[in-house]
């Protein structure tokens, strides 16, 4: 029978979802194995991965401007574990699969990795050091993907700004509709009102966009994930935590955020 | 010396060049003189009853008498010179002066060189003139680029703005046909600027033994004089595109000295280098490095300021045209793996206004129910490249660049790779393959029509296995490629060098070590084990070019940390590397002008070369040129097969007015037009007269030579008229010469006679 491209690869999705979940899950059950989430003062962290061409996956790590966490490392390292394999599935993009790297903005090995990611950006805080780091690595054209954050104690999403605020002080965050490129990059999706919501009584999940001179008709400089946590998602896929539907709706995001970071 | 030679021989050395050497005896004579000869002989020999004679006395002396007799015989066998003499008034002469304009060098001790022709041959005072009037009939000829004569109260303006030797001369011949013509005085510095060699002319005036008396006139070399010898310029370009353009500078007294080379576009300074002058009548040749960023037909000139006491100042400018085209130019990009080179090639290239990269990104494989999935940016249309890459020649020729990044061979048909070949063969597009996991041998790529016209080499038993290969790459220009635009980093080549060295290595994975014979390797890298690998390499195909550039991150040189924001050396060297890839590849319709600048009225050959969508020549075409004035005047002038070549038309053309001209070019089949191509050329006086205008020697020698004349310089003309009139042609009397009655005989024999009788002496023999 002949399918859509979209048929097609939910179908990869589910059939991918199912083997990586039944691998996984025998690998959860030899137990012990620590889950970031967040609050625990220790982070098993594994070795950076040193440059070689091959897409590998970054997180950027940073100090909390409040309380001793590691916020930074929510979801790591099973994430971008269970997203990059499959990124690789779906894909001509061949990431590594079994490691990734963890990188602060003032360590120089972070500009030849032109993708990252940054968890629960609401805790962010930079040094003056970290800040020209990252001056530099969105100006000469690297890709920032923020998530996991909700206005929960504080404004998380005013620190965020701020944050951003001191690379482009001219900067508009812009709400971002299902009719940009970077939702039909790879998958088409066509309504924003399916992607997943982790929180409970945080409403719709909300996109914005940082762009090049404030157009959005240019480069996109930084996407945020505000009001929900799509790497959750990606982290309980082996575990049934999550419905299919909606990991496959967060695995897809992640898929377009790369394939988008990779060609504008 | 001519004082001594004619003292002891009676006569100026001309004689005996033109006479005939005969004996005058009668044969009576002859023979009494022999058997006189030979009875003196004999009695010297059997004169031997002296004593005390040793050998060798007897032989010197008796060599000494007989060599006086031999003396005395000869000139009782009465040895003379036959000359034919011109007969005074009844024979022409014509003397043709140059009146161009190398004649106002100012060499002749520091006058210009036409003073010296106007004063011995136009005035009526002139010495010469008057020489020449008393023996003969004198008709006088002007020339530069025409002949014509030269009448009473007619002046020499010496502006004309070429010479032709040639033809000055057959005009004379011509004029003077069937008329007794002793030979043709020619007063020039012999700077022919005709193309054409002047055998013809030399063939003619020997058939018709006319001799030629050249008087040369000026310095064979010139003393103070500095000239821009020789430009090499693109005939188009694209607009913002960095030129790398050669000017060769010759000079004489002023070497080791440093003088700016100042190029100018429109009155606009556009590069000025300081350069040190190469030793006398030496050529230098200096790189001038200048971007053209103004669309149309641009005159740039080049020059080195005229410095005092120079002879001649024309030579320090040359002009060229470069038509700068400001179009927008179009690349097919096929990406086989999503990858940031992608998208900071696309970054770089963003701003340029005149080069469009069509981003075609392969982002998931085919499956074996679903084709591959694509990304499509940069499109004109929503249905350009739908169906991914182009199945129809036609629809991949539109395009003026191919560019193919990480990608399998495997992913293309066999007719898509013959089309990538025939894209650069027959299409001449221009294709850059980069460096990848799925490129060149790793992506099995040996052995495809395509790694025919790439320029590294890639045997087909070799193909790889992907990810067998892995280095850092440092990277330098190569050897070859150290003056190439695409190299350059910075104005000066020890600066662009130093800016090399400082830029972080890149990867690669793909191990390129040989280029093809032919083919330019511009940038050679270092792996970290020190293995010599090829960076950059191309090479011409067919019409078009090809170029390989085997690393797969280049967009390092954007992100690396040691690379400040505003650096912009990734951002330059991609726009100058697909500038160079697109860079004379041509349309449907082509025009080329030959020359692209003349004189008014100098004809010029308009060729076009016409094909149809597919790049085939096509030879049924109605072509026409609409010819546009510089004040607006429109001419048709239709093109015409050439039938020697395909799709080639021709049409010849001879602007009338001075300045710019348009050419507009369209062909046309059953109706449809099939392109048009703007050329444009500049009709102008000429200035070849400035250049090299020193004296030619060698050239009037031989046309002295060859026609059995002889050569002068204006220095010394003093035996100019009496060579004529020994010429031997026109109305001539013979004349025979004496002589047996020379000095020179007298006194050998005095020599001989008087020696013998000293050694004698001296010997004590009788």
């Amino acid at each position: 029978m002949t399918m859509t491209a979209t048929q097609r690869t939910s179908a990869a999705f589910i059939v991918a979802s199912v083997l990586i979940s039944a691998g996984l899950t025998l690998e959860a059950q030899r137990g012990g194995r620590q889950r970031g989430d967040g609050g625990s003062a220790n982070v098993r962290l594994e070795s950076n991965l040193p440059y070689d061409g091959r897409f590998t996956f970054v997180r950027v790590r940073y100090q909390n401007f409040i309380s001793r966490g590691n916020q930074w490392s929510h979801d790591y390292p099973y994430g971008e574990r269970h997203f990059m394999k499959i990124l690789n599935a779906v894909s001509l993009v061949k990431p590594y699969t079994d490691a990734s790297n963890v990188h602060t903005f003032d360590d120089p090995e972070i500009m030849k990795f032109p993708i990252a990611y940054m968890a629960e950006p609401g805790y962010w805080a930079m040094t003056e050091a970290e800040l020209a780091g990252l001056t530099a690595y969105v100006k000469k054209g690297g890709f920032l993907i923020f998530d996991d954050f909700r206005n929960q104690q504080w404004d998380e999403w005013a620190n965020l700004e701020m944050q951003m605020a001191r690379v482009y002080p001219e900067a508009r965050w812009i709400d971002l509709t299902a009719e940009h490129p970077i939702f039909h990059s790879f998958y088409d999706i066509d309504d924003l009102n399916v992607i997943p919501q982790y929180f409970q009584n945080y409403g719709i999940p909300k996109f914005r966009g940082l762009f090049e001179d404030n157009d959005p008709t240019k480069r996109m400089i930084a996407i945020a994930n505000f009001d929900t946590d799509i790497s959750e998602f990606w982290e309980f896929a082996d575990s049934g935590v999550r419905a299919v539907g909606e990991t496959n709706e967060a695995f897809k995001l992640g898929v377009n955020y790369i394939i988008y970071g990779l060609t504008h | 010396m001519d004082a001594v030679f004619q003292f002891l021989f009676k006569y100026q050395p001309l004689v005996f060049e033109q006479g005939d050497f005969v004996w005058g005896s009668s044969r009576w004579m002859s023979a009494s003189v022999l058997v006189a000869t030979g009875i003196a002989a004999y009695a010297l020999f059997t004169y031997r009853g002296i004593r005390g004679h040793s050998p060798r006395d007897r032989a010197i002396v008796i060599t000494l008498r007989l060599a006086a007799l031999a003396v005395l015989a000869i000139c009782l066998f009465r040895p003379m010179l036959v000359l034919k003499v011109a007969v005074p008034q009844q024979n022409f002469v014509g003397v043709l002066l140059d009146d161009s304009r190398s004649m106002q060098v100012s060499d002749l001790e520091g006058l210009p060189r036409g003073n010296y022709v106007r004063d011995n041959f136009a005035s009526a005072d002139g010495q010469l003139l008057k020489q020449l009037s008393e023996k003969f009939v004198v008709r006088t000829y002007k020339f530069s680029s025409v002949a014509q004569r030269l009448n009473e109260g007619d002046g020499l303006s010496f502006t004309g703005t070429g010479t032709r030797l040639g033809d000055a001369l057959g005009r004379a011949r011509d004029e003077l046909a069937g008329l007794p013509l002793s030979g043709l005085i020619v007063v020039t510095d012999g700077a022919d600027t005709s193309e054409g060699a002047l055998e013809a002319s030399l063939a003619s005036l020997k058939a018709e033994s006319i001799p030629v008396f050249p008087v040369g006139v000026g310095d064979e070399a010139m003393t103070r004089d500095i000239q821009v010898s020789r430009v090499e310029t693109p005939r188009t370009a694209l607009k913002g595109t960095s030129l790398v353009v050669d000017v060769v500078v010759t000079q004489t007294g002023f070497a080791g000295q440093v003088f700016p080379l100042v190029v100018e576009s429109e009155g606009r300074v556009v590069d000025t280098q300081d350069i040190t002058m190469p030793p006398d009548g030496e050529a230098s040749t200096i790189k001038v490095r200048f971007k053209v960023d103004e669309g149309g037909p641009r005159r740039f000139k080049f020059r080195v300021p005229e410095q005092p006491g120079e002879q001649v100042a024309q030579n320090n400018t040359r002009e060229h045209l470069i038509d700068v085209l400001d179009r927008r130019v179009k690349l097919l990009y096929l990406e086989g793996e999503p990858r940031f080179e992608a998208k900071f090639i696309k970054q770089a290239l963003e701003s340029d206004p005149n080069i469009q990269v069509v981003l075609l990104q392969r982002t998931a494989a085919a499956t074996p129910s679903a084709p591959p999935k694509f990304l499509r940016l940069g499109i004109d249309t929503p249905d350009e490249l739908i169906e991914g890459f182009p199945i129809t020649e036609e629809a991949l020729f539109s395009y003026s660049g191919l560019i193919l990044g990480s990608v399998e061979a495997s992913a293309f048909t066999a007719e898509q790779l013959r089309m990538i070949a025939e894209f650069v063969g027959r299409r001449g597009g221009g294709l850059l393959t980069l460096g990848g996991a799925r490129s060149f041998a790793e992506g099995g790529w040996g052995g495809t029509p395509v790694a025919q016209v790439l320029p590294i080499t890639l045997e087909a038993g070799a193909n790889a296995k992907a990810g067998s290969y892995f280095s850092e790459v440092s990277i330098r220009p190569a050897r070859a490629g150290t003056a190439h635009p695409i190299v350059q980093l910075a104005a000066t080549e020890a600066a662009s060098l130093e800016a090399w060295r400082k830029l972080p290595p890149l990867t690669s994975v793909n191990l390129i070590q040989s280029v093809k014979p032919g083919a330019s390797t511009l940038l050679t890298g270092e792996d970290s084990k020190g293995t010599d690998l090829v960076i950059l390499a191309a090479q011409r195909y067919g019409r078009g070019k090809a170029m390989s550039f085997p690393v797969q991150d280049s967009w390092l040189w954007r992100m690396h940390a040691s690379m400040p924001i505003t650096d912009m050396t990734h951002h330059n060297f991609w726009q100058r590397l697909l500038r160079w890839v697109v860079d004379g590849v041509p349309g449907r319709v082509e025009v080329t002008m030959s020359p692209d600048r003349v004189e008014p009225r100098e004809p010029v050959t308009l060729t076009a070369q016409v094909a149809d969508k597919t790049f085939q020549d096509v030879s049924d075409a109605r072509v026409l040129a609409i010819v546009r004035s510089p004040t607006g005047v429109v001419t048709e002038v239709p093109l015409s097969w050439t039938v020697k070549r395909d799709g080639e038309y021709s049409a010849v053309f001879a602007p009338d007015e001075e300045g710019p001209y348009e050419v507009r070019v369209t062909a046309t089949r059953d109706g449809e037009t099939l392109g048009t191509s703007v050329g444009h050329l500049r009709a102008a006086p000429s200035d070849r007269e400035y250049f090299d205008p020193f004296l030619r020697s060698s050239l009037l020698e031989r046309l002295a030579d060859e026609t059995g004349g002889q050569y002068f310089r204006s220095s010394d003309t003093s035996k100019l008229a009496e060579a004529l009139t020994l010429s031997g042609r026109g109305v001539t009397v013979v004349e025979e010469k004496d002589l047996w009655d020379m000095p020179a005989l007298f006194l050998l024999l005095v020599a001989f006679a008087g020696g013998e009788w000293i050694y004698r002496r001296a010997r004590g023999l009788a």
